[in-house]
């Protein structure tokens, strides 16, 4: 599989280079400009050309990755399993988003999560340390230790007053957050928005002190992902967040600038626990909506569908 | 040329040592020094009164020294190395006199030897207390290696600031994962012993206590290469100081034989080169019998027996009619299991997650340094299988990962009155969030979502005690209640036919929905006042409204 998909990468690169220069040699702004108008992408597709189109469509990578910046990605890579299991972010999604920002000329890509579970097996079974190896200024890094954090304060917070979290995420301009669509018996779904919690270091004082999600909204009042791109190449209906669970493929990559936007459609993707839920539902989205960090209701969203 | 073989051995245990982790391949027996030690072998053989297929690689030992002779305490052993190269770094300088009693402390390696095997035949695993092997192993897994990641990491903190400015991403955000145990001061004490009787005279432990020498020693008597003393000895006596391991005679002339370790050392200080080693058939000599006195040897017969009996009564034998451990996954019924296993910690090194530990007094004194799982510090990872891997005598069954999923160890159970969501009413799903099984799931319980164990989904891996929140003593304990520990056989077999199953799944979350009739009214509640305790909705699932 592995090899399959460097094949394409590499075509891909190469293409997506030329194109890159080509536009770069014409020089047209309007081009990007034109398409920021939607609220969300969703590419329905195979994963490496879902996630390029869903990019395009937003307006290229080059919106939000400018030329020497650093950038933090967040996939959730938990869990040691693997990709089929639908509780970690796809790999070539990981990848693609990864050389994207490398072509657009970011000095370094770091891949970030807070594992759950051993770092190196996650790493390992996630097969996203795997898919990124082969690009040059991509670095998959699972850390576990609190010297890796820093403390901030959290102004607007209900719930938290302060939190720590990885000190790449602070220090780099840039975060894009790629989590993928789970159920969680917790917090009903776990998308971007509970994802964000893998940035982190006491993951468990949201469950055991404070109400989780007012703590989740707290949390996404400071750290602000640029850019959200839900893997919901297949999605873990129930059974979430660790798996093992019922996995539906709907083979969609929704992405977006507002965070409660691309979780509130991420919601409406498939039924869980076989039922039909929507963001409103969610309560840690209807918080996080209520205080004014998104849209919820998809009905009022400009929706770029495509097929890749 | 000896101190090279002898670094070499050394640097080789290091190796496999090292090489004990979860990533081990299949065919590399990372345990082989452990399985080459006849006295480990012929301890667990005796012990668990079978045939230990791995404990047959002994006979190789026992076949080179019955040929070659007592040469595996020069060259081979790595506590014997390890005992010269620290002999070097501290007493070098120091003189050392000797002692007057040589020759009644020589027997008392015999009589240890004696007393071990006597407890084996008991049933009583005892000779690990003393076997270099396994003490060495343990010493490295208990002292060494930890020690080792606690520098590494330290180096790594100094060194951050560095890589940080040199971009260097990878290296500054290393850290290796730092393991711990419960017995590290114990077996450092231990091992420092040892070390420290070196200040009397070179290589006392070998000279006086080890009772693998003493086995060695015992069927070295027919080895092809003896010293021999030529017409040009003028008696000087270098020879007789300069040997580690006594077995010079008063008169230079003689080899105190079973003492004997053909290191050579004899050879290279005589001034006259009067002393060589010549491949010989030639038996007996003034020098070559073990005189252990028959008074002696009937006490240590007696102090064997003794010990093996004592260590089953009370107070020695603390909770094992209903023991309370969790042990590693295929880990043997445990009678047989704290008969065959030789406590050299190799398990205990090898796991991925460090929640193997070293009981001190668990399990009484037959249970000392015996592995268990501590599943408040670590849990037993699913994808991990090496403790049976690395198991020298087959404690713990080397098993495929599908087997070992089957191996359960034990049972979840949760407590109700200190878990947070039964007790408090708080929103907490940790258990349930880790377990790799589903073996957690939520039902409404008194118009409330509770955290509930299934017990033939659970294989006592542990993620949920050591994940659960509550401080202190976890809410969620793992219990040997339905462990399964087969001697052989299929654990597949086994659970299946208790009718366990430990595969991935749906879950039955959905079905509990669809049962309790789950129906989203479409009403939309645009409550704003978040309480921290969940409110009665025992029909939808948690974090929907």
């Amino acid at each position: 599989m592995s090899r399959h998909n460097r094949m394409i990468t590499r075509r891909k690169f190469l293409k997506t280079a030329a194109a890159g220069m080509a536009l770069g040699l014409v020089g047209s702004p309007s081009f990007s400009v034109a398409k920021e108008e939607y609220d969300l992408a969703v590419i329905s597709g195979e994963p490496i050309a879902a996630t390029r189109k869903a990019l395009e469509a937003l307006g290229g990578i080059s919106r939000f990755v400018k030329k020497g910046q650093r950038v933090v990605l967040k996939p959730n890579m938990s869990f040691s399993r693997t990709p089929e299991f639908a509780t970690t972010t796809h790999p070539l999604v990981v990848a693609t988003v990864a050389q994207a920002c490398i072509e657009a000329g970011a000095q370094q890509v770091l891949v970030l999560d807070h594992t759950l579970q051993r770092a190196e097996l996650c790493l390992e079974r996630t097969g996203i340390r795997d898919a990124c190896k082969n690009i040059p200024g991509v670095h998959v890094l699972a850390l576990q230790e609190r010297k890796f954090f820093r403390e901030i304060k959290i102004p607007q917070g209900k719930v938290l007053e302060r939190v720590e979290v990885i000190k790449e995420v602070l220090d780099n301009s840039v975060l894009i957050n790629i989590p993928i669509a789970k159920s969680h018996s917790a917090t009903g779904v776990s998308i971007g928005m509970k994802g964000l919690m893998g940035l982190i270091w006491d993951r468990e004082s949201f469950h055991s002190q404070y109400n989780i999600n007012q703590a989740i909204a707290d949390l996404a009042t400071v750290i602000k992902p640029q850019l959200t791109i839900l893997d919901a190449t297949r999605v873990l209906t129930s059974g979430g967040p660790g798996g093992p669970g019922e996995v539906k493929k709907p083979n969609l990559i929704v992405a977006g600038i507002d965070p409660v936007a691309v979780d509130s459609y991420g919601v409406s993707v498939a039924p869980w626990y076989g039922q039909n839920f929507k963001g409103r539902q969610v309560e840690h989205l209807l918080v996080s909506h209520q205080r004014g960090l998104g849209k919820i209701d998809v009905e009022q969203l400009k929706i770029f569908k495509e097929k890749a | 040329m000896r101190t090279i073989i002898q670094a070499l051995s050394l640097l080789l245990f290091s190796i496999f040592f090292v090489l004990a982790t979860y990533k081990l391949p299949n065919w590399l027996p990372a345990d082989i020094y452990l399985r080459l030690d006849p006295l480990l072998g012929l301890n667990a053989v005796f012990a668990a009164r079978e045939i230990i297929s791995r404990a047959l690689w002994a006979l190789v030992t026992i076949g080179a020294t019955l040929v070659i002779g007592r040469f595996f305490c020069a060259y081979v052993c790595p506590m014997g190395a390890s005992i010269d190269f620290l002999d070097l770094l501290f007493f070098r300088k120091k003189k050392r006199q000797g002692l007057k009693a040589q020759a009644s402390l020589r027997k008392v390696k015999y009589f240890l030897l004696i007393i071990f095997i006597m407890a084996a035949l008991t049933g009583l695993s005892l000779a690990f207390l003393m076997d270099p092997m396994a003490l060495l192993t343990r010493f490295y897994t208990f002292f060494i290696y930890p020690l080792a990641i606690t520098l590494i990491n330290l180096i790594l903190d100094w060194l951050r600031p560095l890589f940080q400015a040199l971009g260097w991403v990878n290296l500054s955000h290393l850290h290796y994962f730092q393991s711990l145990y419960y017995m590290t001061a114990i077996t450092l004490l231990i091992f420092g012993g040892i070390i420290i009787l070196n200040r009397l005279v070179p290589r006392f432990w070998c000279r006086y206590l080890c009772p693998l020498g003493a086995f060695l020693s015992l069927i070295s008597p027919l080895g092809l290469f003896k010293r021999r003393v030529n017409e040009d000895c003028n008696e000087c006596l270098k020879c007789q100081k300069a040997c580690p391991m006594g077995a010079v005679a008063e008169d230079p002339r003689g080899t105190h034989r079973p003492e004997c370790i053909q290191c050579r050392t004899c050879a290279k200080v005589c001034p006259q080169n009067a002393i060589t080693f010549p491949a010989s058939l030639s038996l007996g000599g003034e020098y070559s019998k073990v005189d252990f006195s028959r008074r002696g040897f009937v006490y240590s017969l007696a102090g064997g027996l003794a010990v093996g009996f004592v260590a089953t009564q009370s107070p020695f034998t603390l909770k094992q009619s209903k023991h309370q451990l969790i042990r590693p996954p295929g880990a043997i019924p445990e009678t047989e299991f704290l008969r065959t296993c030789i406590r050299c910690g190799e398990c205990m090194k090898s796991c991925l997650t460090n929640t193997l530990q070293p009981c001190l007094w668990e399990s009484g004194f037959s249970g000392l340094w015996t592995p268990k799982m501590d599943s408040r510090l670590a849990p037993c990872d699913q994808n991990c299988y090496v403790c049976g891997k690395v198991c020298p005598t087959q404690a713990i069954r080397s098993l495929s990962l599908e087997e070992k999923t089957h191996a359960k160890v034990g049972t979840a159970v949760l407590k109700k009155e200190m878990c947070l969501v039964w007790a408090q009413n708080k929103i907490c799903l940790i258990c349930d969030e880790i377990c790799p099984y589903n073996a957690i799931v939520f039902r409404p319980v008194e118009g409330y979502r509770r955290p509930v164990v299934i017990a033939s989904k659970c294989n006592g891996c542990g993620f949920c005690e050591q994940r659960c929140p509550v401080k202190g003593e976890s809410a969620i304990v793992v219990v040997p209640n339905g462990e399964i520990r087969l001697k052989e056989g299929s654990y597949v077999k086994e659970a299946k036919k208790l009718q366990l199953e430990f595969k991935p799944d749906p879950g039955d979350d959905k079905f509990i929905l669809e049962e309790s009739g789950f129906k989203i009214e479409e009403k939309k509640k645009k409550e704003k006042n978040i309480f921290p305790e969940e409110k009665p909705q025992p029909k939808k699932p948690k974090g929907f409204l």
